[in-house]
């Protein structure tokens, strides 16, 4: 377990920056202040910041005050639910409801080290980049790491983060022609 | 000098199999190819001689099973009837045990065990985590069934297809033959379980209610595929059955039942395709190749005529050397590539007698592969899936642990195969 206070709140999000071209914008022009959690952060309140602003995921930050990796809304349900039922879809239909709700208890008792997946996170490329990196190196960073979520670092400090809406947002033309 | 090495050849592959120094497909393919490379293999031999060649029946009757059963698991009638059977044991733990071993065992006679551990081991761990049971024990007990149960039957385990093919033995003499000793292996085995595992079986009672409120009914979202599937499995076992009316052979009834399914279903070729392991049909055609090549080259012979004069008429000790053997070199390398060594040998030894007692050395090479399975974590495949599953769900169940309870249950086993060999044979033959 590294850095942070245990039980430290996820800052809340502000609002989205205007639409421009990605031709030519850099990562630090795209990035927005995004919600950050450490290791030891509760799982459920994570969870609840995802769900409170529809959020991807979120970063997660090293006791170096470096992103460490970014963990996907989806990783959370692949926590919460057991694997026996992932592997099994007929299985999650003889859930009945109470029982259901129940699965989600399950982040009540863990962190988010203990949601992260099992593998290292070193020995994975990190959905990173520096405040100089163009939009296309972004968005081929999110397609290769499949990360929706790409992390912006300026001299050592994470100066936000950029969302796959608002890249795709950037990316298309704003009135998309008609077939 | 071809000869030598031919042995050599094989001896080396067998042991890349055994030590999983490759994949073991890989290993089977280089042990063919050598065949090839010394001369005791070519088209003829490898493809369409019935003595050395790709036993066709195993490959498609294989192929065809993993089909059907690609089909069936569609339906969620498996979990339906697993989830069923222990919410009518009442959340009692040895009482689910006891309904799970019972499904499991049954299921792995018609289906193969990989497949039925695969679907009864994520509602076990369901069950488990309802009543708040530790889900090792009921893990480990299925993985056990399913060997157990998978002999009862031609189909229920791989060596019994190759055995069944090799020996021209029917669904029926499996069934005969097979079938009533299982059914006391298996009150046996209950037995076993309940002292071995029983002071491992805690639940918490409060939360019984938990299981019951599962609806099994739930897990069956296509009552049509579910009827349709369901007759095509019922003929096919009517077509194993009726063997001696049809003179369909066993691979035939398969392709038939599996194109009947395929047809029924109107699934996607993806879903019903996603079961079939073709690295094990490959696998099996590799073995079949580096087999045919110690036959061709005469080595198999000169055993069989070796082992028949050290025999020398004595077919019980015959029978009970390879019992005994089988079931210990089954619980140490795969059963599936000792048996299709083994089969052509039995073959020569039982061919080249004419005395009625010869033809229990099958059902003790069958006994003692099959159930050796047991012995260890690694003797057969349904051991490594149950591991495999328990340790993503975050059970960790190491070998020993399991070898721990195997091996007893691999040896009680035996043991009782023997006696029924003994008697039902030869005492009373």
């Amino acid at each position: 377990m590294h850095g942070g206070r245990r039980g430290r709140r996820p800052v809340d999000p502000p609002e989205r920056a205007g639409a421009a071209t990605v031709l030519g914008v850099r990562a630090r022009d795209l990035a927005q202040p995004f919600p950050i959690v450490d290791l030891d952060t509760d799982a459920l309140q994570a969870a609840a910041t995802m769900g409170r602003h529809d959020l991807p995921g979120l970063v997660v930050r090293g006791a170096d005050g470096l992103p460490l990796t970014v963990i996907p809304a989806s990783q959370v349900l692949r926590f919460v639910i057991p694997a026996y039922v992932q592997e099994d879809p007929h299985l999650a239909r003889v859930y009945d409801e109470r029982a259901a709700d129940e699965v989600m208890h399950k982040l009540a008792a863990a962190t988010v080290a203990d949601v992260l997946p099992k593998k290292h996170p070193d020995t994975d490329e990190l959905p990173v980049v520096d405040g100089d990196a163009t939009g296309i190196e972004v968005a081929a960073l999110m397609a290769r790491t499949r990360s929706p979520i790409v992390v912006v670092v300026e001299d050592k400090q994470i100066i936000g983060a950029i969302r796959i809406g608002a890249l795709l947002g950037q990316m298309l033309p704003s009135d998309p022609p008609t077939a | 000098m071809t000869a030598t090495l031919v042995v050599i050849a094989f001896v080396a592959a067998y042991v890349l199999i055994a030590t999983e120094r490759i994949h073991r497909v890989a290993a089977a393919l280089w042990g063919a190819a050598a065949m090839v490379v010394l001369g005791v293999a070519d088209v003829q031999t490898a493809f369409f001689s019935e003595r050395t060649g790709i036993d066709w029946n195993v490959i498609f009757l294989l192929l065809g099973m993993m089909i059907l059963v690609g089909v069936i698991r569609q339906t969620g009638a498996f979990e339906f009837v697993a989830i069923w059977a222990a919410k009518r044991a009442g959340g009692r733990p040895f009482a689910i045990m006891v309904s799970l071993i019972v499904f499991t065992a049954v299921a792995s006679a018609l289906l193969d065990n990989v497949t039925t551990v695969l679907l009864v081991a994520p509602v076990t761990l369901l069950v488990c985590d309802r009543i708040g049971a530790p889900p090792i024990p009921f893990l480990i007990s299925e993985a056990l069934a399913s060997n157990i149960g998978g002999t009862a039957t031609l189909i229920g385990d791989p060596p019994n297809i190759i055995i069944g093919s090799r020996a021209g033995l029917t669904f029926n003499d499996f069934l005969v033959n097979l079938a009533p000793l299982i059914v006391v292996l298996l009150v046996v085995f209950i037995g076993l379980a309940r002292l071995v595992f029983q002071k491992e079986l805690t639940y918490d009672p409060n939360r019984v209610e938990e299981l019951m409120r599962l609806d099994e009914r739930e897990a069956i979202h296509d009552r049509t595929l579910l009827w349709r599937s369901g007759i095509v499995l019922a003929l096919v076992i009517v077509g194993f059955l009726t063997h001696s009316i049809t003179h369909l052979e066993p691979s035939l009834v398969a392709l038939l039942g599996a194109g009947a399914a395929v047809a029924v279903s109107r699934l996607d070729p993806h879903d019903y395709l996603r079961d079939v392991e073709w690295s094990t049909l490959v696998f099996f055609a590799g073995l079949f190749v580096m087999v045919g090549g110690m036959v061709q080259a005469g080595v198999i012979g000169d055993l069989g005529k070796e082992l028949t004069t050290l025999i020398d008429g004595r077919w019980l000790l015959g029978s009970s050397v390879l019992l005994w053997v089988s079931g210990l070199l089954s619980g140490i390398i795969d059963n599936i590539p000792y048996v299709a060594t083994m089969a052509p040998l039995v073959s020569d030894l039982t061919g080249g007698s004419h005395d009625p007692h010869s033809g229990p050395l099958w059902w003790a090479l069958a006994l003692g592969a099959d159930l050796g399975g047991n012995a260890t974590a690694v003797g057969a495949s349904a051991n490594v899936v149950v591991l495999g599953i328990a340790a993503r769900n975050g059970h960790k169940i190491s070998f020993w642990r399991f070898t721990r309870y195997g091996a007893i249950v691999a040896f009680v086993t035996i043991a009782i195969s023997w006696a029924y060999i003994w008697l039902r044979y030869f005492a009373f033959a």
